[in-house]
């Protein structure tokens, strides 16, 4: 209402018209420059100035050039959008650009708009009928009803509306162009809003959605606006229009540009403190606008429908403008003397008009939600006939024919959404579920995409392990050095600890490098430790820092190995006794990152030694077991570091190369090679990696992985002489080269320690969680990591990982099952955008089907952010469950998306909370009590009863919205 | 919402005796592991890192009075910051947690406590709001240990917290002693802004004062009551 003259929908009357012109804008913009004093052009100022950011509103929006078609002007006019955030709430303004451009340049008004005539203020005989003053020039308006100086014509031409007065944004997309439309809570449109193409549109009414926080929100939610600028999660995949209108307008503009259609938004006010407020200043104007007061109070009775009520209730009567800038709200004789019976029929009209528009945009709002809804569930319902029993071994065998395919995948995801799958052939069917093998592949090839598998995912983690070989080196070099660091300071503190500290040192050294050195005293040709260290310091750009660290553990080294190292270890301590500590601190400071505590490692890697000790003795024993696809993969494998990438001959010549360490800022994996070198058999035998493919396919990678594991240390594999495990050093290395960027060893150093210390705390209370499979998942989560080094390590991955590895059970399907998850799930991750869009549908789900609860929320706290939910959409309720039901749920989850919905979890979700409604209601739960409570209930639910649930839910939308 | 203005200095301003503390630090220095002790007196060896955010209450009696703390715990890797940064408003106690075998999670204390500052709209700076900087798994060997009780002191010194104080989860070292003097920094601070609020004329320059002088006495009791010990 506050808005500028253009709004009344009847221009019949034009005594009216001018009546409201007249009273809105002496309320809102006319004000402000009578009570100004004098100095039109001055208040224009102050007035664009408002415009700008100031200590009283925040601008949150603006834009030139924003077509709006005031009344009586032939042609929508340019102006200024503007959204401000004031202390009363949001506000939109639109300035005609001959304002924006100040008084001064109105000279160039366009006449045509205006049909004017301009007087000198002395020779003018009128006062302007808006501002009551003499102006300096006057213009008639073109249906003559006074005169206006020509600020006023422009001052009556702008828009200024309160966004709490507005209940309904309407948006119109064609391809010309997108109008927006402000739909008043007295059912008043607002002239269209012309915005430019170029999604300015969208980024204007994502400020507005943003501005309107904390206290209201658009209905629907614009979608995933606040994820705004990440490129994550794009492609979800969502159909329906109005996600794929806002989606598109951030991400591809092309789609938004093509999206026409009307959309309707319902503009929600939650705090009812503010609503107070509102009446409370409402009646205030009553006061001062008398023909205002009698519209809104006859607006909300006259209308009984419904959907009025839930209008006034949504969206109540705001204060509008009144605390805002307009500060004096001048009486007009003209007001008075209009005629009150005129008014009374005019407004007769004009109340049953806005009763029509606004039942209009409640359908069309209550559309929009239903078009929102029926992009969550699939909109043909799949019958639960004879899914009792779910996917049982029997019908799964029956269904597989003889060469082992399964063909009727519907049936399969049908009986799975239903009923689940029975725990004995779990195993089996995942990996259909995943979508990791496809539904009618004959066993064969399913045995050949494993092989292919499995050798895909040695190769990675051959890659890898070899990086982590260099972050384990530079671990222990950084450890070294905060601990020589600490020792020195309270050396220096304390001069009498000095000798307690260095035999810590020492014991410490000696228990990181025992493997070392055994292999040092394994291997005659022993130039090994020593030169693979200083091949390593050489990323450094300044070698002499970064070497310092070693002389720790060069000496303990000494101490420990023959002194067949000395050489070595001694020209280099020679070269650096003198540098290390004062470049100690440079060097900390450098690889801080680094210095996260290794301690663990050593030991871990000593376990893993151990088994590598014992797997060793195994393949000794079992040689002969090697199949044909063992000696291949060797072969491969070991031909692999020579031709594939690069080769051998590269890395050998690198290997002696204690000499002129070349400085830049690669890593030169020489230890390996080294290696190589020192076992003099550069042919020898393949990998211990390449060994294991031989073997049965479930023992195989677990015990792979620990060989390959010891092989991070590099200079472990110390006491088997064969030369596999030797060369197992050398094929990751050369199989990058062995050449691997700083940057790529330091992110995957600081993935690899978040990856370590989630590993070790996953689950553990689970018994199969034993060391031995927790190293399996830490080498999923790597080879995972390694392969998406951009996404990198986020906590809550272990947690994806762990139950397929329970499943599966070994490491190499696990990984390609956790691969296929993650499809899906890393968009629920802080770099993707879903789970903003979880948030959001929970939102409109609730608000729909419970919308009692979702009343008890908003008052509450306000928890309809729905925070409460992340983990149970990040982790797809892992931990909400026990694991028994974390499978029926997963199962559930995956089927569903041929099934029923593709967001399953959402209707899982809400099946939890609709379990505990009543507990929620009788409560009253506030946002903090419910985190309490789920985090309390974790692990307790009734599993089947929610499943159940779910299902019955998804069945509620679809029937919904099959009914429209 | 409306508990939001009423919260002013970002704390609670009112008297009430319902402690909001929020520990931050690291993924994996024990944070989930001090809340569990210091509420429960329990210590999991196999306990999750955490996802999203949870919290516990637990009643606990300082000067004599009850207070009811409530503790949120926060998922500790950086990119979930998006999710743990909404919990930090209206937060009254801020726990700076680290583990001392670990330099960086130390290194990145600085980092917790500027986005703290940043989150929970903490206007009067940092002296005049309690943050309490812990050192977890104080019970690792010496050798292991990285970060020095005298680097925890230089720090604090350095940033101009008043508390501090290393303590162990695993062994209950320390625990309700960290929490137990969180709250009584916060009543010391309570106390100054009261006086304050007294003190009409000329505030800003009693605050320098004030605080100045009690920032000392803390740093020295707090030290001598419970870390050297």
């Amino acid at each position: 209402m506050s808005a500028g003259t253009t709004t009344p929908p009847s221009v019949r009357r034009p005594i009216l018209n001018f009546g409201r012109s007249l009273n809105t804008s002496s309320d809102d913009t006319g004000s402000s420059y009578t009570g100004a004093g004098n100095a039109v052009g001055s208040t224009a100022k102050d007035y664009v100035e408002s415009l700008h950011q100031n200590s009283r509103a925040t601008l949150l929006y603006g834009k030139n050039n924003v077509r709006v078609q005031p009344k009586d002007v032939a042609e929508p006019m340019p102006g200024y959008l503007s959204l401000h955030q004031t202390a009363a709430g949001l506000i939109i303004k639109w300035t005609p650009n001959q304002l924006m451009n100040g008084y001064a340049e109105s000279e160039g008004v366009d006449k045509s708009l205006l049909r004017c005539h301009l007087v000198h203020a002395s020779a003018c005989p009128h006062k302007c009928v808006l501002c009551s003053m003499a102006p300096v020039c006057t213009v008639f308006r073109r249906r003559c009803l006074g005169p206006l100086c020509i600020d006023c014509v422009y001052w009556a031409m702008s828009l200024q509306v309160c966004v709490w007065e507005v209940v309904y944004v309407h948006v119109h997309r064609a391809r010309g162009a997108d109008a927006l439309i402000l739909v008043g809570q007295d059912g008043v449109q607002r002239p269209p809003i012309h915005f430019p193409k170029g999604g300015h549109l969208l980024s204007f009414l994502s400020n507005l959605e943003t501005g309107l926080l904390p206290h209201g929100q658009l209905d629907p939610p614009l979608w995933s606006q606040r994820g705004a600028g990440k490129v994550f999660g794009r492609g979800k995949g969502r159909r329906r229009p109005m996600p794929s209108l806002c989606e598109s307008g951030e991400t591809e503009e092309a789609e938004w540009e093509e999206a026409a259609g009307d959309y309707v938004f319902r503009i929600v006010n939650n705090a009812i403190a503010d609503r107070e407020a509102m009446r409370h200043s409402l009646l205030e104007r009553s006061v001062q606008s008398p023909p205002r007061t009698p519209r809104l109070p006859l607006a909300s009775t006259s209308t009984t429908s419904s959907d009025s009520s839930t209008m006034s209730v949504d969206c109540p009567p705001s204060a509008g403008l009144n605390g805002h800038p307009p500060p004096m709200i001048p009486h007009h004789p003209i007001e008075q003397s209009a005629s009150i019976e005129l008014v009374c029929s005019t407004m007769r009209r004009q109340i049953i008009s806005r009763a029509f528009y606004g039942w209009l945009a409640y359908c069309r709002h209550l559309s929009t939600v239903r078009t929102h809804l029926s992009g969550l569930v699939h909109l043909n319902i799949v019958p639960r006939d004879d899914t009792e029993g779910g996917l049982t071994e029997e019908l799964w065998r029956s269904m597989t024919d003889e060469r082992g395919a399964v063909a009727d995948k519907d049936e399969v995801y049908r009986l799975v959404y239903y009923g689940g799958v029975q725990h004995d052939i779990r195993r089996e069917v995942w990996p259909y579920l995943l979508g990791y093998y496809e539904f009618g592949s004959t066993t064969e090839e399913r045995a050949e995409q494993d092989t292919a598998n499995r050798r895909q995912y040695e190769t990675t983690m051959s890659d890898w392990l070899c990086v982590e070989a260099i972050v384990r080196q530079r671990d222990r070099e950084a450890t070294a050095a905060s601990i020589a660091r600490l020792s020195e300071a309270s050396g220096r503190l304390k001069p009498a600890d000095n000798t307690s500290c260095e035999h810590k040192d020492f014991h410490f050294n000696i228990q990181v490098f025992e493997d070392d050195c055994s292999v040092i005293s394994d291997n005659p040709p022993v130039v090994s430790p020593e030169p693979s260290e200083i091949e390593q310091k050489k990323p450094d750009t300044k070698p002499v820092l970064s070497r310092a660290p070693s002389i720790d553990e060069v000496d303990n080294i000494e101490m420990d190995s023959e002194d067949k190292g000395k050489v070595n270890g001694e020209t280099e301590m020679g070269d650096n006794r003198d540098v290390d500590l004062d470049s100690l601190k440079d060097l900390d400071e450098e690889e801080e990152v680094h210095i996260k505590s290794t301690v663990e490692n050593p030991d871990m890697r000593r376990e893993s030694i151990a088994e590598i000790k014992r797997l060793a003795e195994g393949i000794v024993q079992k040689g002969g077991g090697r199949g044909p696809l063992c000696s291949v993969d060797s072969a491969n494998i070991n031909l692999n570091g020579n031709d594939l990438r690069s080769s051998l001959d590269e890395s050998q010549p690198i290997m002696p190369q204690e000499i002129p360490p070349p400085q830049h800022t690669s890593v030169i994996i020489t230890n390996p090679s080294v290696d190589l070198a020192a076992s003099g058999s550069p042919a020898s035998g393949g990998t211990t990696a390449n060994v294991s493919p031989a073997r049965s396919p479930l023992g195989v990678v677990r015990e792979e992985s620990h060989s390959a594991g010891a092989s991070f240390d590099t200079l472990e594999p110390s006491n088997d002489p064969r030369p596999e495990n030797r060369s197992n050093c050398v094929s990751p290395a050369s199989s990058n080269g062995g050449v691997y960027s700083n940057e790529l060893v330091e992110s995957f150093a600081l993935n690899l320690h978040r990856i370590e210390k989630d590993v070790q705390r996953c689950d553990r209370n689970y018994p199969f969680f034993t060391d031995e499979n927790l190293d399996k998942l830490r080498n999923i989560m790597c080879t995972y990591v390694w392969e998406h080094l951009e996404m990198g390590y986020m906590q809550g991955m272990c947690d994806l990982a762990a139950p397929l590895l329970v499943m599966m059970r070994e490491e190499a399907a696990a990984h390609a099952l956790f691969a296929r998850l993650m499809h899906h799930a890393q968009h629920n991750f802080p770099s993707g955008q879903a789970m903003d869009a979880h948030f959001a549908d929970m939102r409109s789900l609730i608000q729909i089907l419970d919308c009692e609860l979702y009343e008890l929320m908003h008052a509450h706290g306000d928890y309809t952010h729905f925070y409460f939910c992340y983990r149970w959409f990040l982790l797809d309720f892992k931990r909400e469950l026990l694991y028994q039901d974390v499978f029926a749920a997963w199962e559930l989850i995956w089927a569903s998306r041929r099934v029923a919905s593709e967001h399953m979890v959402l209707f899982l979700a809400l099946a939890l909370l609709e379990t505990y409604r009543d507990v929620i209601l009788a409560n009253a739960m506030d946002f903090t009590d419910i985190i309490k409570f789920f985090n309390e209930m974790a692990e307790r639910h009734d599993a089947a009863a929610v499943l159940s649930l779910a299902r019955d839910l998804v069945l509620q939308v679809q029937t919904l919205i099959e009914n429209k | 919402m409306g508990e939001d203005s009423e919260r002013v200095y970002g704390r609670s301003a009112n008297k009430n005796s319902l402690l909001k503390i929020v520990i931050l630090g690291d993924g994996g220095v024990g944070k989930s592991c001090l809340m569990s002790r210091f509420i429960s007196n329990h210590f999991d060896d196999h306990s999750f890192h955490t996802i999203g955010v949870e919290f516990m209450n637990k009643s606990i009696e300082v000067n004599g009075k009850q207070y009811t703390l409530q503790v949120w715990d926060t998922a500790g890797q950086e990119r979930f910051k998006s999710l743990r940064t909404p919990f930090y408003r209206g937060t009254d106690i801020c726990i700076l947690a680290y583990s001392v075998d670990d330099r960086s999670s130390f290194g990145n204390i600085k980092m917790w406590l500027n986005e703290f500052l940043h989150y929970a709209g903490v206007k009067n700076g940092i002296e005049r709001f309690p943050f309490m900087v812990v050192g977890n798994k104080s019970d690792v060997p010496s050798r292991e240990r990285e970060v020095s009780h005298d680097q925890l002191k230089q720090w604090c010194a350095d940033n101009k917290i008043a508390s501090y104080i290393e303590t162990s989860a695993k062994n209950d070292n320390n625990v309700v002693e960290a929490f137990t003097m969180a709250v009584q920094r916060w009543i010391e601070l309570e106390q100054i802004a009261e006086k304050e609020m007294g003190m009409l004329e000329n505030p800003d320059s009693i605050t320098l004062h004030g605080n100045h002088g009690t920032a000392a006495n803390i740093r020295a009791t707090c030290c001598s009551r419970f870390s050297e010990a």
